[in-house]
């Protein structure tokens, strides 16, 4: 059997763990930027705060009923996430963990007998909350797929379910089945939904009893005829090896007010070079390509609608690296190149591709010899600002003010990361 | 061994030290002895944590657990994970905040007391949203 744990609105939940007093309240979190809605409670829910809904279009509810607001945590969200996902490790073996976003994971539950499966489940729940302060939900079914609609329905009814669904047998299968409908299924996005109900297909149960043949006709080869078989409970989906490296990686931001010169860009593409390069070198990766993308508000059409613009360009290294000061020096001129000037920039980002593993770089022929100090460097660079945090050692390059730093107005103490922002108890 | 490192920041503190990193293992003659010897060295962490995911730190504010040897600016180390018991020096929410006091019950009802006695006693049969956050392990106090 396969189960899905899901952390209940989690940025909220992790607000709530250092605020109590909003423990049954309407909360929300806010994107970067405190642009949008990110993750909001029940409570929040219930009054009508939208999801995903821009803040300001909320603003009106949000005031009059006294919501809680906060601007996005990322430190705190981060690390919390780290200890629910140690916890189901601890309790089930780290081999049966799945790590599927920064909420959620899969866990194999092939070792427990079917008929323990509903105390076991519920007591990895307890266990989570106890320890972490995150409420959970789970979903246990034979599949990954069916185990995501035990979830969801688990969370739709939190009392009668206390957070735990199993579906085992047929008829529950069945059940659950007629109950979601199919844009709520895992893996089924708004085309597909469009397409089915089309065909006449409104619930999950009705694709379920579609030959398979037709399923992978219509809904996009393998990929359809897997999701048939995992909603007949046949296991279509393997558990994934957690250890995944990474073939690309990227580091974008909205600024915190539009971006007009070109030091300024240049300042947030070579800060975007230094996460994206230090998050390469954690993974012991070096890289072969650079790509710099920059969005602009572009032109007002017809209609006067908000129409952004991206524009990329990239270069081809001479030889992979995971240096820092070369990634920047690659970096700015392609930022240079997609400058223009008297245009907004809205958004940048850096995009490090073509990795390879940092021990086996080709070399290149026409390419100066490498400096063998920088590993050492770059090493010593990290360490610095692992244990001190806050970028306390940065390339020149990446700016002094930035003063186009996204804003977080209303952001929480980064309790659990920083020994200065501590909970102070009385 | 790699795959280990996979998803951690370049920095190696105390927690990764091996016995790959003991000095003395590139001494010759005399020195090696030392190395039938070598071994970690103390770690706080395996003193003060014993369960990781389920440990908080907190910062004391004010003098209510002084008597507790307990004072303003120590950190105290909290364990989410330990059951509720009598005596225990833990992190309760109460009237929807967070307080640190010493629990204490008997047959009849249960009380927060401080260790400070210009600090009331609270009965816990006045509030209905007692809860427990966590229980003090250890305090970490600059002297």
């Amino acid at each position: 059997m396969k189960a899905i744990i899901d952390c209940n609105s989690f940025y909220c939940s992790c607000e709530i763990l250092f605020r109590p007093d909003l423990m049954s309240k309407p909360v929300v979190v806010l994107s970067n930027n405190d642009g949008c809605i990110i993750s909001r409670t029940d409570e929040a829910k219930k009054i009508g705060v939208g999801m995903a809904a821009p803040y300001y279009q909320n603003r009106e509810v949000i005031e009059k009923n006294n919501v809680a607001v906060f601007s996005s945590n990322y430190n705190l969200y981060g690390d919390l996430s780290m200890r629910v996902m140690d916890t189901l490790r601890m309790s089930i073996g780290k081999q049966s963990v799945e790590v599927y976003s920064v909420d959620e994971a899969f866990l194999d539950l092939s070792m427990i007998p079917e008929d323990q499966l509903y105390d076991a489940a519920k007591q990895i729940k307890e266990i989570t909350e106890q320890w972490t302060g995150i409420k959970v939900s789970i979903g246990v079914a034979p599949t990954k797929v069916l185990s995501k609609v035990a979830n969801r329905l688990s969370k739709k009814d939190k009392q009668g379910t206390n957070g735990v669904m199993i579906l085992s047998t047929p008829e529950n299968i069945r059940e659950a089945l007629e109950k979601t409908e199919i844009s709520d299924l895992w893996g089924v996005g708004r085309q597909y939904a469009a397409k089915l109900k089309n065909f006449g297909i409104e619930n999950s149960w009705q694709l379920r009893n579609m030959p398979e043949e037709w399923c992978r006709k219509n809904l996009g080869g393998v990929v359809g005829l897997r999701l048939i078989k995992e909603l007949k409970g046949i296991p279509c989906i393997p558990m994934k090896n957690p250890l995944q490296i990474k073939k690309m990686i990227a580091t974008t931001r909205m600024f915190g007010k539009p971006v007009h010169e070109l030091k300024d860009l240049k300042e947030a593409v070579a800060t975007y070079t230094s996460r994206a390069a230090e998050k390469i070198r954690r993974q012991h990766s070096a890289a072969g390509l650079i790509e710099v993308f920059v969005v602009t508000n572009g032109f007002l059409n017809q209609k006067y609608e908000y129409n952004p613009q991206a524009k990329h360009t990239y270069f081809i290294l001479p030889k992979a690296t995971a240096n820092t000061n070369e990634l920047i020096e690659y970096a700015l001129p392609l930022a240079e190149k997609l400058f223009r000037p008297n245009t907004k920039y809205l958004k940048a980002g850096v995009v490090l591709g073509a990795l390879v593993p940092d021990h086996s770089i080709q070399s290149n022929l026409f390419a100066t010899h490498a400096q063998n100090h920088l590993p050492s460097l770059m090493n010593a660079m990290d360490n610095i600002n692992f244990s001190m945090r806050d970028d306390v050692v940065k390339y020149a390059a990446t700016g002094m003010k930035r003063n186009w730093k996204m804003r977080q107005e209303l952001r929480s103490k980064r309790y659990t990361t920083r020994w200065n922002e501590l909970f102070e108890i009385q | 061994m790699e795959g280990e490192y996979l998803y951690e920041a370049g920095y190696r503190g105390t927690k990764k030290f091996s016995q790959e990193n003991v000095r003395t293992a590139n001494a010759t003659g005399f020195g090696a002895a030392a190395d039938d010897y070598a071994e970690r060295g103390i770690d706080l962490n395996e003193q003060l944590i014993k369960n990781k995911p389920a440990t908080f730190f907190f910062r004391m504010k004010g003098d209510a657990m002084r008597d507790a040897g307990i004072f303003e600016g120590d950190v105290l180390i909290v364990d989410r994970s330990l059951k509720l018991a009598n005596g225990k020096i833990i992190v309760a929410i109460l009237n929807g905040e967070l307080l640190v006091r010493r629990f204490h019950k008997n047959f009849s009802s249960a009380f927060l007391i401080p260790e400070n006695n210009r600090y009331k006693t609270i009965n816990l049969a006045e509030f209905s949203d007692f809860a427990l956050w966590g229980v003090v392990t250890f305090t970490i106090h600059q002297v």
